[in-house]
């Protein structure tokens, strides 16, 4: 199932490359890979937030800080020291995995509500910090930080090994009959090669994230994070050290959140304050709710949710039967809002529970005994 | 002392109590804000993040009142009494069906909230800042040396005292504040004894609203501020460290809270020679982790005991 699920993702990917929209009635909407690289950076940055909210129950809403955090340390090292961005890594995951640690610290003693007001305090004040005069050298200040190499003053290019055929793989699509007129004709150009060399690289660094912590889930770390979740008290009486349990997830949720943050600045090309600011990390948590709290799966729907429905909702400009203003203003966060609100009242376990309800519902697995 | 060192004594006297005015003026608005935070704490021990925004839209209904060529005042009073019943409607349709006790549920609802009030704001009235009508005389009441208090900050400070005597007298003196009451101290008990549970916390949203409103109409009155759909971003942080820091279920801690905040914005940061002037939120976001860490019952908060 995963194998065709990549298979899936990879036409989509050749698909789109080059073709830039689609159009429905009046209105043209973007479906290039610019967006799907977007979805992954949101994707693995929520699955921190289910790391922390959904298997340890701490309401942490303060994801958009080290999102923050983990773009402005990679565009920093690839701008001023040129590195190339996945090696940023090396320095992002530690980093944002010790900051998420020490500011978990507070979580030991406050819990429930008292958590979400700090957390969101820390998310409101990240543009502020970036913005502050004495780290202008490194971050930019209000104008944000360009990832174009200080020295040659060139972007960072993704280009694909040569032994990868990606040229081959598009014109031998391009020969099947009947759908081969959706996948472009000739050679692919270098920015397409690049684009698409950059979504298998961030599809491969986001699949390994979403592996490593489903075996987290189902290890011993994991039943104790859950059991923190279920009981404290409970937990703690069955041997689980709360305060370690705690922290430890609140660093993997925030290393999580650096990583896509890595990927969203190297995507985007700059990272620039307002990108961090508290209504993103709202907007994470509308992703983690419509996926599903406390799912896997729930972190890709998200992700593709927070990608793509701002964006859908920017790009209608016209339905006939709704007046202009509706669509022209804040139409996404205003989507988002009421889907946050629908779905927490409901279907409170978001898309990926409701699916796999469905799913139960028509396929049902009888045991043998029944039977005979 | 040479004539010198006198007059710039004398300067820095009239700075100080300059900053200590700023100081009334922002703890006063972060105040009203923050008593309505407490009202709904008090009510269901749960604290509604679209309480700035619900603040927000109150004050543009109140502006485009006034528009329509209602006076000021009878303006505020709609706009209120409106916010209250929108309240109302809000808690009964997507708050009560939750059990109180599960935070996570409802911060999402609330955020939901958040999100859906400022869009439809920003979609009505556009992102462009709008000039409030002035709800108080302009110009200055106090001059000394050459720090000015203006009637603008002696109203709000005045207004803030009055809305929390009237919340007072209204908690204590009538019956439904006395049912407000008993479902804060024990729920299943007062249930048992009778009082609607739902009626009494609507009761409390709308309460909590209306209070809002008043606060968001005089902070956009404020002379030197505009009224956009993002006004209570920033203040909304500021109010929830004040409620916090005031104890989150007490009426007469959200005015302690509001004017401590207010004295560390506009006093304490700015003589700090190392903290630049755009941290405030900063020193309020660390006041706040201070507070919910050592002492989350704040100033005058009761204590909640946890029983396993």
């Amino acid at each position: 199932m995963w194998v065709s699920l990549v298979l899936f993702f990879l036409l989509v990917a050749f698909a789109y490359v080059d073709v830039g929209s689609i159009a429905i009635g009046s209105n043209k909407y973007n479906l290039s890979l610019i967006r799907l690289n977007k979805a992954i950076a949101y994707s693995v940055a929520i699955l921190g937030l289910q790391v922390v909210v959904g298997y340890t129950g701490q309401i942490a809403l303060g994801q958009s800080f080290f999102f923050g955090t983990g773009a402005y340390i990679s565009a920093w090292l690839v701008a001023d020291y040129s590195w190339p961005f996945l090696l940023t890594l090396v320095i992002v995951i530690p980093s944002c995995f010790l900051i998420g640690m020490i500011l978990g610290l507070p979580a030991l003693r406050i819990r429930g509500l008292y958590l979400a007001l700090l957390t969101l305090g820390l998310a409101a004040l990240f543009p502020t910090i970036v913005k502050l005069d004495s780290l202008y050298k490194y971050t930019g200040g209000a104008g944000g930080k360009l990832t174009t190499n200080k020295i040659t003053g060139s972007q960072y290019k993704f280009a694909p090994p040569s032994w990868l055929p990606l040229d081959e793989i598009a014109q031998a699509l391009q020969k099947i009959p009947l759908l081969g007129g959706y996948f472009g004709d000739g050679p692919l150009s270098n920015r397409e090669e690049s684009r698409m060399w950059k979504f298998i690289l961030f599809s491969l660094v986001a699949s390994l994230c979403f592996w490593l912590i489903s075996n987290l889930i189902k290890s011993k770390p994991g039943r104790a994070m859950r059991a923190v979740r279920d009981n404290e008290t409970s937990a703690a009486v069955s041997g689980v050290n709360l305060a370690m349990t705690k922290t430890i997830s609140f660093g993997i949720a925030s290393a999580l959140g650096g990583i896509g943050g890595m990927i969203y600045v190297a995507e985007v090309g700059i990272a620039s304050p307002d990108d961090f600011s508290s209504l993103v990390a709202i907007y994470l948590i509308v992703g983690l709710v419509v996926g599903g709290v406390g799912t896997l799966s729930g972190a890709v729907i998200g992700g593709l949710v927070y990608a793509l429905i701002p964006d859908w909702a920017s790009s209608t400009q016209s339905i006939s039967f709704v007046p202009q203003r509706w669509l022209q203003g804040p139409t996404g966060s205003l989507i988002l809002g009421l889907l946050l609100i629908v779905l927490t009242l409901f279907m409170p376990g978001g898309i990926s529970t409701a699916a796999k309800k469905v799913k139960n519902r028509f396929v049902t697995i009888q045991s043998r005994a029944n039977e005979e | 002392m040479t004539p010198y060192d006198e007059r710039t004594w004398g300067a820095d006297m009239d700075l100080f109590l300059q900053r200590l005015f700023d100081a009334l003026t922002n703890g006063s608005t972060y105040a009203l804000i923050a008593v309505a935070m407490v009202l709904i704490f008090k009510a269901t021990t749960l604290i509604n993040f679209a309480q700035g925004e619900q603040a927000m839209l109150g004050a543009f209904i109140v502006l485009q009142l006034w528009k329509w060529g209602i006076p000021m005042w009878g303006a505020v009073v709609i706009g209120m009494v409106f916010s209250g019943i929108l309240a109302a409607c809000l808690e009964r349709t997507f708050i009560r069906k939750f059990d109180p006790a599960d935070h996570l549920p409802l911060v999402i609802i609330t955020l939901g909230l958040f999100l859906v009030i400022n869009a439809v704001a920003a979609i009505i009235w556009r992102f462009d800042p709008l000039s409030f009508p002035q709800l108080f005389p302009s110009g200055r009441a106090v001059t000394i040396g050459n720090a000015r208090l203006s009637w603008y900050s002696i109203f709000a400070f005045g207004s803030c005292l009055l809305v929390l005597f009237v919340l007072q007298t209204l908690l204590t003196k009538t019956k439904i504040g006395l049912a407000f009451r008993a479902v804060s101290s024990n729920l299943e008990s007062s249930r048992l004894c009778g009082i609607k549970i739902g009626q009494t916390l609507q009761f409390g949203w709308a309460l909590a609203a209306a209070a809002g409103t008043l606060g968001a109409s005089i902070y956009a009155a404020n002379p030197v501020l505009q009224i956009e759909p993002t006004i209570m971003l920033r203040a909304l942080i500021f109010s929830i460290t004040a409620a916090a820091l005031g104890g989150l279920d007490s009426l007469w801690g959200a005015l302690i809270g509001g004017l401590t905040i207010g004295f560390v914005q506009s006093v304490v940061v700015q003589y700090i020679p190392f903290i630049p002037n755009e941290m405030t939120l900063a020193a309020a976001v660390v006041v706040l982790l201070i507070v919910l860490t050592f002492r989350p019952s704040g100033f005058l908060g009761t204590k909640t005991v946890e029983r396993v």
